[in-house]
């Protein structure tokens, strides 16, 4: 009796290092330095924004005008960061802008990248006239002054985060849209594609299962990159009332304020700008990371060339 | 190929009166009268009543409509309220300026984006991967207007190398239609001189971003190749490792990044507001925005019917370039 | 690739090389023209199809105008025209009598009174006329002799010349005859002023060239006058400081240090005409209620906000006009007009008003006045600390303006500018039908402002108009905060003296 449960101890404990052992050697290629740089990178801007009422030393709309435009105080300052012109935290700005303008550059990236990609594939594969009326829908769209646009939605819908999230996505869409469509053109004559055709497969199924996975790296190239400009754009639509109201920081906004002040005053551009750095670098350095490890093709040859 | 042309161009028509349709039902129901926008402060009622009337606001909007298409029909697309010229004719002297600084960033996207990109997707992770990538990322992430106003400040401000804003020296050249262009072909170097000084800050103001864009996605895109099959069955003929990268790999990598190459040129056509004010210029970026901030309906329409059609046009030659560099791509 | 690629570097490097050499080269040279840095010039060749106040300043040192608003002295200064009298027994009649023996650029041909009717009735007719307000007053006009002009007004107007004397372009009747509105414009732009249109590229530049025979054009007065487009206020200041240009309007507060350090450049300033107000529609709850509209008069400190956010660079309004402006008494305001700080008064006016706390919202553009975004953000907390639960809102230009227009939004920051004489700009928000904009309906401010337009006595003008400032400021449909400072940077290679109207006669610079 005894010996039997030592033994089976025995054994769920040999079972548990080896699973431990199993989970180590399938975590081992992740922890690449891309991506644990870019994981951090990403976790703590993610960390900022979230604890921001905790973290943040000041109310990021306490204004003290007569400390406006102090310049960064590096080393236990009052404001690490300096001050913007009406005396309001630059870091604490920082800390709660992460929350809207992450928001929206990780919304609107996704939104428009499953629209467009989808679209794409589905314009590209088919080809003909699917593809003609596709395209001619991103002609159209496409035309549109992205501020006529903005106008209309905020003339229509009124103001609010998901608005400005629309606006953004109406045009966005587009670049993923034709890009795939591109690949796709390009995929659909492929003897994998045929091969799967040959078989039977549905067309929903080719254009997920063979099509879709190979317009992804480039789309992905176009979603990690797009969401700084997301984040730029966001401020220029706020001002035109569409978007978030004035009392609450973004990153765009911080960046658009600071505009006027840039040879006087350069930490009010500087910081949120740097900000929107990190988080493309961040996001990037995540992505080439994960597609080294997912790719298999990719760690073949990364061998053969090198 | 004729039938195939004429039939492309035909089937441009209901997309350039969709959009009108569109645009004009969008800009007359946006908030905003073009009388009390470009009249001066102390205009009347009776005053802003008098103007809409003599431009046609008084009229119900589908007889503007109609009478906007019948203009159309004979090539005019009607007179600016705010520059109370014909906008065809405002349109005409706009784009070029807008085309030679969408050419000259684009040349600066394309000439080092590509080159760079291929040099870090044949080489994934080595030093020039990583420098190069960074450099893309700073260029995505600076906007342009900061970018902008750095270059004044320290090329213009600091070293005074360059002039500041606008597009010609008063008393070299006017800086009207393709001032560059125009001057290199005629071989007025003086004039071609001119324009090139005032140009080269615009187009790194804008072609800075865009480099980083192209760079990222040919290094994606050789990467895919790189690895495929026929890629490895020619290095494994022994052809010669730069032979194969340009020849092989360049040639297939290209579809995504003329693709977006494109979809750059039709940004940089539709002007880019900010860097046309930054520099003070005078392309039609500018234009469609004063538009639309005096709703200047006319113009508004005008100027994105044009934008349609050269978006039509860009499309129509991406899909050529496509078939030209992919012959497996069909459109059929 | 790889080579193409190096050849661009070597080019670039190259050309980075010689502009180096060149850019020097040209500053040398610069020697009687002047250049401007404005934010924007004219949409048109036409003279009638613009209304902004550049526009009127180029045209009038081209074609000609009749006279203009003398800041120093403090009263109308005749250009075209000698000397002008209002009847004594109809006030509605104005007689202007001409300069005689002005003669025109290039052709000589004699400036007469058919050319002012003739302008008078281009802007009345010609189609793409935006500056009908200017000639509103005007039931007729008529040439009693060749150098002779009769006006009748609708009503007596005290203010006449404000609306036509700088703002009537004056062009030729015999030229456009004879070639048609927009062949004139274009090919003819010939007129009785002192400069004459060099190259109009639009949205780029407006060149002028001194007409050296013309009898105001002094010698030292700049050969040739550049208006430049530059709206970024960084460039301006760049530009001026490079000897590119040597005017460089509209500095804002914050870059004013930068031009006064510069060794090239020096800062002036003046006072502008705009009034900049908040407005509070009675129409509207809870504006309805005086006492919470007098709150808000108190509660901002407008001291603090000028002195912090607009850097100094303004001048608290004492009532609605300020120093400068007609019918500006400094003892009156004084004593009567002037609305101090005061948090403690605002709170139990709040209190007092029964306001319940509702959110109210201020709309402010962003971009269109001197750091509007910045000191409407700063009235925020001011209103929340005295028990106004106020929040900012941001809408697009053309939006808010279409709605302030059609009397739509309840609670506005904006200013009025071009306040010479205040009669026409209060009467348009303030007096009930003057327009919707703020929408009171005062039985005071009418009575007051209509008294105010029949008195020709200047003396007994300003009285009255001092009465009806008291009235509008006791009604509180707004609440005046504050006039500011143009600043200038100006070349130490030139002297000129800018004025409120931001006016820029080639006449009035002198190359040093």
């Amino acid at each position: 009796m005894d010996n039997s449960a030592t033994l089976e101890a025995e054994v769920i404990s040999e079972r548990r290092t080896a699973r431990s052992r199993r989970l180590r050697r399938a975590l081992r290629p992740w922890l690449t330095p891309k991506v644990i740089g870019g994981g951090i990178i990403v976790l703590l801007l993610v960390i900022g924004g979230l604890s921001a009422p905790w973290i943040a030393p000041y109310d990021p709309n306490a204004q003290n005008l007569s400390q406006a435009l102090r310049p960064p105080d590096w080393l236990f300052g009052a404001n690490v960061f300096g001050t913007d012109a009406l005396g309001r935290d630059i870091l604490s700005r920082l800390f709660y802008g992460a929350r809207i303008s992450l928001v929206i550059a990780v919304m609107v990236v996704i939104i428009s990248g499953v629209v467009g990609i989808a679209l794409g594939a589905i314009s590209g594969y088919f080809a003909g006239t699917t593809d003609f009326l596709i395209q001619k829908l991103v002609e159209v769209v496409w035309a549109f002054p992205p501020l006529l646009l903005a106008i209309a939605i905020m003339a229509f819908l009124g103001q609010g985060l998901e608005n400005l999230i629309l606006a953004l996505v109406s045009q966005r869409w587009i670049t993923y849209c034709r890009v795939s469509r591109g690949q796709a053109l390009s995929l659909r004559s492929r003897e994998f594609v045929d091969a799967a055709r040959s078989l039977g497969a549905r067309h929903t199924r080719i254009i997920v299962r063979h099509i879709m996975p190979n317009l992804l790296p480039s789309a992905l190239v176009i979603g990690t990159f797009s969401m700084a400009s997301a984040i730029i754009s966001e401020a220029a639509l706020s001002f035109l009332g569409l978007g978030v109201p004035p009392e609450i920081p973004t990153w765009g906004s911080m960046l658009a304020d600071g505009r006027t002040y840039i040879s006087t005053s350069w930490w009010l551009a500087l910081f949120p700008g740097l900000c929107i750095f990190f988080t493309v670098l961040g996001i990037n350095l995540l992505g080439d990371g994960l597609r080294d490890i997912l790719d298999p093709r990719l760690k073949r040859s990364g061998s053969g060339i090198g | 190929m004729l039938r195939y042309l004429l039939g492309r161009i035909i089937a441009t028509i209901p997309v350039v009166v969709l959009i009108s349709l569109l645009v004009f039902l969008l800009i007359h129901a946006a908030p905003g009268d073009p009388a009390d926008l470009l009249l001066s402060d102390e205009a009347s009622a009776a005053d802003i009543a008098d103007a809409r009337r003599r431009w046609g606001l008084d009229q119900p909007i589908y007889v503007q409509y109609l009478r906007f298409l019948a203009n159309i029909a004979s090539a005019d697309l009607g007179t600016s309220f705010k520059y109370s010229d014909p906008v065809i004719g405002l349109i005409g002297e706009r784009l070029p300026a807008t085309i030679e600084l969408a050419i000259a960033s684009l040349l600066i996207a394309i000439l080092i984006g590509i080159p760079l990109g291929v040099w870090a997707g044949a080489k994934p992770n080595s030093w020039a991967d990583n420098l190069g990538s960074v450099l893309g990322f700073f260029g995505i992430s600076m906007p342009s207007f900061w970018l902008g106003i750095m270059l004044i400040l320290i090329v213009s401000g600091y070293f005074n190398w360059l002039p500041s804003s606008g597009r010609s020296t008063y008393g070299v050249g006017q800086g009207s239609d393709f001032y560059v262009i125009q001057s290199l072909l005629t071989g007025n170097l003086k004039t071609a001189w001119d324009g090139i000084k005032y140009i080269i800050m615009p187009a790194i103001a804008l072609g800075t971003g865009m480099m980083g864009l192209v760079m990222r996605v040919t290094r994606s895109s050789v990467l895919e190749i790189i690895s495929e099959d026929y890629v490895r069955t020619a290095r494994a003929k022994g052809l010669d490792e730069r032979t194969v990268l340009w020849r092989h790999v360049l040639r297939n990598a290209l579809v995504p990044v003329i693709t977006v190459v494109g979809l750059e040129l039709g940004t940089l056509l539709s002007g880019s507001i900010i860097v046309e004010t930054v520099f003070a210029w005078p392309g039609s970026g500018s234009l469609l925005i004063a538009a639309i901030q005096s709703r200047d309906y006319p113009l508004i329409t005008g100027t994105v019917l044009t934008y349609t059609i050269a978006f039509v046009v860009i499309n129509f030659a991406i899909d050529m370039l496509y078939a030209l560099i992919d012959p497996r791509i069909r459109f059929g | 690739m790889k080579a193409s690629c190096r050849r661009l570097t070597l080019i670039l490097l190259a050309s980075v090389a010689a502009t180096a050499t060149f850019g020097l080269a040209q500053n040398a040279e610069a020697g009687g023209q002047v250049t401007i840095g404005v934010t924007e010039t004219i949409a048109s060749y036409n003279p009638y199809a613009d209304s902004i106040s550049m526009g009127y300043a180029i045209w009038c040192q081209v074609y000609g105008c009749l006279g203009f608003y003398d800041y120093e002295k403090g009263d109308y200064v005749g250009i075209l025209v000698e000397r002008w009298e209002v009847d004594k027994a109809d006030k509605n009649v104005w007689t202007f009598h001409l300069k005689r023996g002005v003669k025109r650029q290039n052709d000589g041909v004699e400036f007469t009174s058919a050319d002012v009717i003739h302008s008078v009735n281009r802007i009345n007719n010609d189609p793409q006329s935006k500056q009908k307000q200017n000639i509103s007053p005007i039931k007729d006009i008529s040439a009693v002799d060749k150098y002779t002009v009769k006006i009748v007004t609708k009503e007596p107007t005290a203010s006449l010349l404000e609306y036509i004397f700088d703002r009537v372009i004056i062009t030729a009747k015999d030229l456009y005859d004879k070639h048609g509105a927009r062949e004139v414009d274009r090919k003819f732009p010939l007129g009785w002023g002192p400069y004459k249109l060099k190259e109009l590229v639009i949205g780029q530049r407006i060149v002028l060239e001194k007409d050296s025979s013309h009898p105001d054009a002094k010698p030292k007065n700049p050969d040739t006058l550049i208006f430049s487009i530059m709206r970024e206020a960084e460039q301006r200041v760049t530009a001026l400081i490079n000897n590119e240009i040597q005017i460089a309007q509209f500095i804002p507060p914050h870059l004013a240090e930068r031009v006064s350090r510069a060794t090239n450049a020096e800062l002036l300033s003046t006072s502008s005409v705009e009034i900049m107000f908040l407005a509070m529609s009675p129409k509207y709850k809870p504006w309805d209620n005086l006492k919470l509209r007098q709150a808000v008069c108190y509660a901002i400190d407008r001291d603090l906000i000028i002195k912090n956010v607009l850097k100094a660079q303004a001048d608290r309004l004492d009532g609605p006009i300020g120093p400068g402006q007609y019918g500006y008494d400094p003892e009156y305001t004084k004593k009567n007009l002037t609305i101090a700080y005061d948090p403690a008064k605002a709170r139990e006016l709040v209190k007092a008003s029964g306001y319940n706390n509702e959110p109210v919202y201020l709309d402010a553009p962003v971009g269109r006045y001197i750091n509007d975004k910045e000191v409407t953000e700063a009235m925020v907390p001011m209103l929340n600390a005295v028990g106004i639960n106020a929040r900012l809102r941001t809408p697009e230009w053309a939006t808010l303006w279409a709605d302030v227009q059609k009397g739509k939004t309840p609670f506005y920051y904006m200013g009025r500018g071009s306040v010479v004489d205040p009669s026409v700009a209060l009467s348009q928000y303030f007096e009930t039908n003057g327009s919707p904009r703020i929408g009171i309906s005062d039985p005071e401010i009418d009575r007051t402002l209509a008294a105010e337009r029949v008195a020709f006595d200047p003396a007994e003008r300003k009285k009255a108009l001092n009465i009806a400032f008291k009235a509008i400021e006791d009604a509180a449909p707004g609440c005046f905060m504050w006039r500011h400072h143009m600043l200038y940077g100006l070349s130490k290679t030139i002297v000129h003296k800018p004025n409120a109207a931001g006016r820029i006669f080639g006449t009035e610079i002198v190359v040093k």
